[in-house]
């Protein structure tokens, strides 16, 4: 995190959203949203005065409500960069108009109410999307497991950030409702993954890893403790990951094949019903804490990043890839990239290899002085164009614009609108030259003329 | 000016000449109006394949060539090359695919797959005799990457361009950047720290 933030060719935009994106490759033309801070970041130095000093609290939503932040906050103590941003709706002078303690104290003058969203326009050539993960949110699905309603149910990340040295709780495991040290925890995997009536086909391929890992610190930070695994398969197929796995039941991880088909409330504990389908037989297990690894599914909003950019996405909502072997880091929009889990569910080390995938082809992209376009694409016959523009609808590459021409008709100068092909976007799909009605779209290489001549040498 | 089409019918070995008779698919082809030359040999897309088409080119002065072969998706690129190599146009160019779309697919009907072939190289010859020079245009490259999202993923690709010396934009909608991995623990297999 550091190493990019101080880097000199990387710009860092922290707050910040893509509203808009125009042009094409080698000459994408891209507004971005600098979202209101509050907090002056060339003033800021971090000394960390204002969240100390800030009297509203509220649950800290990136710990999981394990704590509580100010409302003129960073996420963590170690965060990049390292100043605070004030959070508005939570803020008592935003809310009320009173306060502004943060703003007498700041020793910088860094904190100012009145600062604005910005709009920024950037010129570049090449684009990677790294959206990334959200989890599926098993609350809404999966009522056998309480509908998010036992506070000791939690999700994996959940359990991270309580594992985490510099989590609120310092690296202790602890039961969210009160919070003792659990002895008894149980795993249950493929939560939305996996699941075609609840949740999502396909396996999010970092659960059975990460899953084992969580056992080995319960095993390995709890003195006397359990752990049990509830699972459908073991998937490890990765450099040392076997062994990793193997290790983690040597150590006394109790892995169960079977899946849990009931959580219900006993006295503080919690009573885990599943089956053992290798003994076939049921099986009930007194749990303190129960960690579920739920599906891996595209972020927040990556839709809305899909259509500004014009990446299709494939069924479960991630970006398409142009070929799912031969180029898993392009896009069928040219100059567009891919990295990591925004393509797929992947883990740490296969998301950091195709992210270098991508940033090859991204230098490869930026080490020409100029590129050499497709000649194979649309073209506009004006003089047949009636300006209805139903291809530009058509045109999945936003490559039809509208122009307007100047006639002379009855030797009086006459405009009308005519569409137009961006050669830049234009990939030469054809689709605009079957919706056109006049005749006047018409694709080089395929042109109408040439595929009737085919036509007809296949039916004479 | 008259039309001179060169056609070339490939065998891909036995891909296409165990099932397909390919000196018959090119004797009848070459009746076609236009075609001034046509033969047939083992691997068109081979050293002495594409030679082949280049001595052909220069000495019966041809000016569009058919390969009738695999897949365009394979070799298309390859031929377009040979056919710039000669001095022609790349564009002057036009594949009939008798493999994928014919011999791989009809290996039980010899006679039948042998006449599809003849009328799908017909149909390659119709689209070339209406093919004219097709030019590539350049367009300039803003030397500067732009990486969406602060991640793991979004960083290591920033870092990897930048090291390259090349400037890149890496934007994130939170305020700080890391993503999911600063919010992990220890990472396996290794037990590593994640930040």
């Amino acid at each position: 995190m550091v190493a990019a933030a101080q880097h000199p060719k990387i710009k860092l935009m922290t707050y910040c959203e893509i509203v808009d994106v125009s042009g094409y490759i080698g000459n994408f033309e891209v507004t971005i949203k600098q979202k209101a801070r509050y907090v002056d970041h060339s003033k800021c130095t971090g000394c960390g005065t204002c969240f100390e000093k800030c009297p509203s609290k509220v649950p800290s939503s990136y710990d999981f409500g394990l704590g509580t932040r100010k409302a003129i906050y960073i996420d963590f103590p170690t965060a990049v960069p390292n100043k605070p941003v004030i959070d508005a709706e939570n803020c008592r002078y935003f809310k009320t108009g009173k306060c502004g303690i943060c703003k007498k104290i700041c020793p910088t003058g860094a904190v100012d109410y009145e600062q604005k969203e910005e709009l920024i326009q950037e010129k570049v050539g090449a684009i990677v999307l790294a959206t990334g993960f959200d989890l599926f949110e098993w609350e809404k699905a999966y009522g056998e497991y309480g509908y998010g309603r036992y506070k000791d149910v939690i999700s994996g990340l959940h359990f991270e950030r309580m594992s985490n040295a510099s989590g609120l709780t310092g690296g202790k495991i602890i039961r969210p409702s009160d919070g003792k040290e659990p002895k008894s925890v149980v795993f249950i995997k493929c939560v939305g993954s996996r699941d075609e009536a609840k949740g999502k086909e396909y396996c999010s391929r970092a659960c059975c890893m990460y899953t084992a890992k969580h056992a080995h610190q319960v095993l390995d930070k709890i003195p006397g403790s359990s752990a049990y695994v509830f699972y459908m398969d073991v998937r490890t197929p990765g450099k040392a990951y076997d062994e990793f796995y193997r290790r983690t039941v040597e150590e006394g991880v109790q892995y169960i094949r079977g899946r849990v088909s009931k959580i219900y409330p006993s006295g503080d504990k919690l009573i885990v019903m599943g089956t053992d389908t290798l003994l076939g037989r049921p099986v009930e297990v007194e749990a303190d804490l129960v960690v579920l690894a739920t599906a891996m599914v595209p972020s927040k909003d990556s839709d809305k990043i899909a259509q500004l950019v014009g990446c299709p996405t494939d069924k479960d909502g991630f970006f398409q890839e142009a070929h799912p072997k031969l180029r898993p880091v392009e896009t069928m929009t040219a100059g567009l990239f891919l990295a990591g889990a925004c393509q797929g569910p992947k883990d740490i080390p296969d998301t950091v290899s195709q992210a270098s995938g991508a940033a090859a082809k991204v230098v490869a992209l930026l080490s020409h002085d100029e590129l050499a376009t497709d000649p194979m694409i649309s073209q506009i016959n004006e003089a047949l164009c009636s300006g209805c523009l139903v291809c530009k609808g058509v045109c999945p590459y936003k490559a039809i614009e509208e122009k307007t021409i100047t006639e002379r008709v009855h030797g009086k100068p006459v405009e009308r609108v005519v569409a137009s092909v961006n050669t830049g976007l234009c990939q030469g799909c054809g689709n605009c030259t079957v919706a056109c009605r006049s005749g006047a779209a018409n694709l080089k290489g395929f042109t109408n003329d040439q595929l009737l001549a085919e036509v007809d040498a296949l039916c004479r | 000016m008259a039309k001179r089409i060169g056609l070339f019918v490939c065998w891909c070995g036995s891909n296409i000449g165990g099932v397909i008779d390919v000196p018959r698919v090119a004797q009848e082809a070459s009746k076609f109006p236009g075609v001034v030359y046509a033969t047939d040999y083992k691997y068109m897309c081979s050293e002495p394949g594409q030679d082949m088409i280049i001595k052909a080119i220069k000495e019966h002065n041809l000016d569009r060539v058919v390969v009738a072969s695999c897949t365009p998706r394979l070799h298309e690129p390859t031929f377009r090359k040979t056919l710039a190599k000669a001095g022609l146009n790349p564009y002057m160019f036009e594949m009939a695919n008798i493999r994928e779309q014919c011999s791989w697919v009809h290996s039980d009907e010899k006679e039948k797959a042998t006449e599809k072939a003849i009328a799908l190289v017909k149909r390659a010859l119709a689209k070339v005799s209406k093919v004219e020079p097709l030019y590539e245009s350049h367009i300039p490259v803003t030397k500067k990457a732009l990486v969406i999202g602060g991640g793991i993923a979004g960083m290591q690709v920033a870092l990897d361009i930048a090291d390259s010396g090349h400037e890149v934009i890496l934007v994130e909608r939170e305020p700080t950047i890391g993503g999911k991995m600063a919010m992990l623990d220890k990472t396996f297999p290794t037990l590593d720290c994640s930040a």
